[in-house]
């Protein structure tokens, strides 16, 4: 991972525009809940939001929470919005308890019309009686699975 | 299970009450779990978890933990969503014996940090702000220490692949060395520690922990507190690693090690003929019978 010194490193510059101008845009997270946070960049477009103070070190294998891919457009991690589900304020789609089960074990689903009301296409953030489970992609009335492999569980008690 | 002839003749007579010692050994330890409350609420999980029909126990010193009495909590939402995190009890005492330090400090190292129980205990305990510094030497366990962080929400994070011993002389306001041992203490999980069991091997460890509690220490800003643990009852990786700190270092001063509502015990005043500074009786042992554990060991230094 590329940083130098006590400061985030962030480019091509208008990335931290872009991955914030998205966040607060589609999910209604506000800048200020990143005030005490850096941005840092890794290969592959790979976005982490981290500590603001970052010392000089050597051997620095990840810094914070991978957030965010950029490659033209921003695609959300479900790290991001599985942590700060609480704060997500739109483009919130509530799962059934079946949905939740498919999601969680990787699967896509087709959530009910009224689920999706108002949602345009794009990510949305998958929740569960409250609880957010991640990161999906509506696309055509579908819900596609974003979660990484080694997240996922064939869960028993939901 | 077997146990060797030597560890009973170390061990028993330092104990209470040898047969309930060597009993618990060979018993189950019961499951519990932390509530990783950037995520949760002690109170969000209870309620969940009624729901599910699972019976949940509080536990006594630290409203956080949760004793499971079903086995399965980790194929629940919560275990899925990052909302709780699966530890043993006596692993979640170190961040707790410094709870009100870390509350304050802006800079943590948590210097033997792999698989990350205690890094993400750390860092729920420092609100997810600051700067904590997760470091391991081992390679492969990096990879299971990025994925519980990631799993824990925790954005306040830096790993750190390297042997400690050779990492830059920063200054942190408060550190945790969760040094590696001989883990006898985790025999109720783990049938294959006495497999690889020898005071060989014991020896071999408390020569590695006293070089790094040295440079721990030296790592502290002036104030800076330590914590120094392992999972093991041997003296040579306890006691003896903290005379060594002393006799090195005579400004470290040991401050109490204590838990309301968790029963700890005296350490060793002395072993193989040495005698221990007074001030050593201040850390904590914990044996596995007097509160239905692992064995555990920890210490509380200050600068
Ligand atoms: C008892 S385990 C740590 C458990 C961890 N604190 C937790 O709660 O999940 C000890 C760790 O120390 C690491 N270790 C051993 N020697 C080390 C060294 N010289 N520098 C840094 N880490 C070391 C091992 O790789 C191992 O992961």
């Amino acid at each position: 991972m590329r940083r130098r010194g006590t400061s985030e490193v962030i480019s091509p510059p208008g990335t931290k525009e872009k991955v914030f101008g998205y966040l607060e845009e589609r999910f209604g997270l506000e800048r200020s809940l990143f005030d005490d946070y850096g941005l840092y960049m890794a290969s592959k477009g790979r976005v982490y939001l981290g500590p603001r103070r970052v010392p000089d070190l050597p051997k620095i294998a990840t810094i914070g929470l991978l957030i965010a891919r950029v490659h033209g457009t921003v695609k959300p991690s479900t790290n991001l919005l599985q942590a700060l589900g609480k704060r997500v304020s739109r483009n919130i789609v509530n799962a059934t308890r079946e949905q939740a089960l498919a999601y969680a074990r990787g699967g896509d689903f087709k959530p009910d019309s009224a689920a999706v009301d108002g949602i345009g296409d794009g990510y949305v953030l998958v929740r569960f009686e409250g609880a957010s489970l991640g990161c999906g992609l509506l696309q055509k009335g579908m819900v596609k699975n974003m979660l990484p492999k080694a997240k996922r569980l064939e869960l028993r008690y939901i | 299970m077997r146990i060797p002839d030597r560890f009973r003749e170390r061990y028993c007579s330092l104990v209470d009450d040898e047969e309930a010692f060597l009993s618990c050994l060979g018993e189950l330890l019961p499951k519990s779990f932390r509530v990783n409350t950037i995520k949760s609420s002690a109170d969000e999980v209870m309620r969940r978890f009624e729901g599910y029909g699972m019976g949940l126990k509080r536990v006594p010193w630290y409203g956080d933990a949760f004793i499971c009495d079903n086995p399965e909590a980790g194929f629940s939402l919560e275990h899925f969503t990052g909302a709780i995190y699966i530890q043993e009890l006596v692993s979640m005492l170190p961040p707790l014996l410094v709870r009100e330090e870390l509350g304050k400090s802006r800079f943590v190292l948590d210097g033997c940090a792999a698989p990350g129980s205690k890094s993400t205990q750390i860092a729920a305990m420092m609100g997810n702000k600051g700067t904590l510094i997760a470091n391991d030497v081992s390679y492969s366990r990096i990879r299971a220490l990025k994925f519980n962080l990631e799993k824990a929400g925790v954005l306040n994070t830096v790993i750190t692949n390297r042997d400690l011993n050779a990492f830059q002389n920063l200054k942190f306001e408060t550190i945790l060395l969760d040094a590696p041992c001989s883990s006898e203490g985790t025999i109720r999980k783990n049938y294959d520690v006495f497999d690889a069991w020898s005071e060989g091997g014991i020896r071999q460890f408390s020569n590695v922990q006293k070089q790094l509690i040295l440079k721990a220490f030296d790592m502290l800003m002036p104030e800076g507190t330590l914590v120094y643990s392992t999972c093991t009852f041997a003296p040579e990786e306890n006691e003896e690693v903290l005379q060594h700190l002393i006799d090195n270092r005579p400004e470290a001063r040991l401050e109490k090690a204590s838990f309301d509502g968790l029963r700890t015990s005296e350490t060793v005043g002395s072993w193989n003929g040495t005698e221990f500074s007074g001030e050593i009786r201040n850390a904590a042992r914990i044996w596995p019978h007097h509160n239905d554990t692992g064995g555990f060991f920890l210490a509380k230094v200050r600068k």
